[in-house]
């Protein structure tokens, strides 16, 4: 019995330790982002703020147009997460539960473009973009999503496969034709799934540094992933401001995190994939 | 009975009624099922139209246009036009002179050798940790997680500031245990290089500082900080692993080691193989940290130089299109090789319990 306490301490000091070295560059970030600029660079090492300048966050906001990137952002997000969860879905279920001439072939192919790295593809993905005169335009970023993605597809269409086939057959008494279906028995049925998607989407975007350097160039298109990366090469001696910024941009998706914990913890270990 | 009769008689007419009844009624309904058929074919083609265009538009055509271009000199103003096997020989040339395409290799061949175990190591470990039965397991398991779901962007200012050689906390916790201040992001060796390992054994015979990390280590560093995913999917194999299996290693006297080493360990070992086919897929796609740590140029030295920038600088820098999809080719085929190598080694350490 008393092992097993002693073991039981051991075992939280270690898993103390752990969350702490975990953790302590995101508490740094936050509570450095409160110093003044002159404590900073007298006593970067000290945990708590001498004085705690909640100026700084305004300061951020004006140093860089955070307002217009962070509309950007949002914009991005809504497009995209619409296009990928609308698209997704409609293919997975026609991978699921339309039976026609070539789904496994399709589905094959689904699989395999997984396995392509980008970078294959990035060079003709842009002069595509370019061709179509979608070059410096939002659309270039939200267009695609609205074209499907392996992945989601794929999430999706594990799911839909688990839906009880005679709740479908029942639809299919009560006269729903194969839209009727899907839109208001298989949607309705998979919300967790869908919620998945869209929560993998959205944090994906407002991540998305790569799209909007290859594919943006007018500053007021920017999005805040990229504007912040801008700000460090401009104010990258202006440490406080920096971190300032960079705690605005990310607790938006602790906020979402914390909303969507099980969605994105069963998302990673039922799938693996993403991340 | 099952057949037409001419005999004129009542009963040979009634025969040959229900027959055409029984046949064509039949064959109408397959007509009427193979229209469902093509019905349901026009339905699926309907449902799955966004990725069909997708395919074409965004895979199959880009797939083959950076095949052809490979082929070419392009530079995005004017016509691709075809040089042949050229960029490929540019290729092979750089790789013998140990420049270009070379250093991209080198560089991502270290980020990807050490981060990839590495991360393994770790996730499995805290995997570990967080599959005791002590309290507050949520708590530890959501601070373990966290730093996976910063954008990469944020990471990398965090880290840009935390590895500062003058005034970063990274440092300072190192004075701590004795290690002098390391030039993270400012120095190109490595420490685990021929002269990583020169200016160690140059500081065991007190001739120089220790000055082992450089920039690609500070990289790894960055990546095993948020080894979230990998751990996730540890955790959630090791819950699968049955009890009865612990139970009746404890009845043959395993102690806790062993119990990990002969039971966790080989259950694990799809996990593993999973684990680090994507590890090497995501190492050597790496992109946003290396070029915000490096401020887009590959620096300091070439060390930061991994074959996603110097893809991304040749193709809009240097708009050398055609030889940035060359290396795209070279690179994705030396991966697909890996991958398979990896798999065809599974066999000897890989263990699945339905054999």
């Amino acid at each position: 019995m008393k092992f097993a306490k002693t073991a039981n301490f051991w075992r939280h000091v270690i898993l103390l330790l752990l969350a702490l070295l975990f953790t302590l560059p995101l508490i740094l970030m936050v509570f450095s982002s409160l110093k003044t600029p002159e404590e900073l660079a007298r006593n970067p090492y000290g945990l708590l703020p001498e004085t705690w300048r909640w100026q700084n966050y305004p300061d951020a906001l004006t140093a860089i147009p955070f307002g217009r990137y962070l509309l950007n952002s949002l914009v991005l997000c809504t497009g995209t997460v619409l296009g990928a969860t609308l698209s997704c879905a409609l293919v997975a279920w026609s991978l699921s539960h339309v039976n026609w001439r070539g789904r496994k072939t399709a589905f094959v192919l689904i699989i395999g473009t997984m396995l392509l790295p980008w970078q294959v593809t990035m060079v003709p993905r842009f002069v595509l973009i370019r061709e179509l005169g979608l070059y410096d335009s939002l659309w270039a970023i939200i267009l695609p999503a609205f074209l499907g993605e392996a992945f989601f597809i794929f999430l999706l269409r594990q799911f839909f496969m688990t839906l009880p086939r005679e709740m479908l057959e029942a639809g299919r008494v009560d006269g729903l034709g194969e839209w009727g279906l899907f839109w208001r028995i298989g949607l309705p049925l998979s919300k967790p799934a869908l919620a998945t998607v869209a929560v993998f989407q959205f944090v994906y975007t407002w991540n998305d540094f790569s799209g909007p350097l290859l594919y943006l160039n007018d500053p007021e298109k920017f999005p805040l992933a990229y504007g912040l990366e801008r700000f460090v090469s401009a104010y990258g001696d202006q440490t406080h401001l920096l971190l300032a910024a960079s705690v605005m941009f990310t607790v938006p998706i602790i906020i979402l995190f914390f909303l969507a914990q099980k969605t994105f913890i069963q998302g990673i270990a039922t799938t693996g994939l993403k991340g | 009975m099952g057949r037409l009769n001419f005999r004129l008689t009542k009963a040979s007419f009634d025969q040959n009624l229900r027959f055409l009844k029984r046949h064509v009624c039949r064959y109408a309904g397959n007509v009427v099922v193979s229209l469902m058929m093509k019905r349901r074919n026009l339905i699926g083609y309907l449902f799955a139209s966004p990725w069909m265009v997708g395919f074409l538009l965004l895979i199959a055509w880009p797939f083959a246009a950076s095949i052809y271009w490979s082929f070419c000199q392009y530079d995005l103003i004017n016509p691709p036009e075809w040089v042949g096997t050229e960029n490929y020989r540019r290729l092979m040339q750089e790789f013998r002179e140990g420049r270009g395409f070379a250093v991209a290799l080198q560089n991502t061949a270290y980020y990807a050798l050490l981060s990839v175990p590495l991360s393994i190591v770790v996730g499995m470990g805290l995997a570990v940790a967080l599959s005791w039965r002590v309290r507050g397991q949520a708590f530890y398991r959501t601070a373990f997680y966290l730093p996976a779901v910063i954008p990469i962007v944020a990471t990398s200012v965090l880290w840009m500031w935390l590895l500062d050689p003058q005034d970063g906390m990274v440092n300072y916790l190192l004075s701590w245990l004795g290690v002098p201040g390391q030039n993270w992001l400012t120095q190109s060796r490595s420490a685990f290089s021929v002269a990583g390992l020169e200016n160690a054994a140059g500081w065991a015979a007190g001739k120089n500082q220790l000055l082992l990390f450089g920039s690609k280590d500070a990289l790894v560093l960055m990546s095993v900080w948020a080894v979230g995913n990998a751990m996730i999917i540890f955790l959630a194999a090791m819950g699968d692993v049955p009890e009865s299996l612990y139970e009746a290693a404890t009845i043959d006297g395993a102690g806790r080691f062993r119990k990990f080493w002969h039971v966790t360990l080989p259950l694990l070992s799809p996990v593993i193989l999973f684990n680090l086919v994507m590890g090497l897929i995501k190492s050597v796609q790496t992109f946003t940290s290396i070029y915000i740590l490096s401020e887009g140029t590959g620096q300091p030295g070439e060390s930061l130089l991994v074959f996603s920038l110097h893809l991304f600088l040749s193709a809009f820098s240097d708009l050398e299109m055609g030889y940035a999809s060359a290396m795209a080719w070279v690179t994705f085929v030396i991966l697909v090789v890996c991958t398979l190598l990896l798999f065809r080694s599974s066999k000897h350490w890989v263990f699945y319990s339905s054999q």
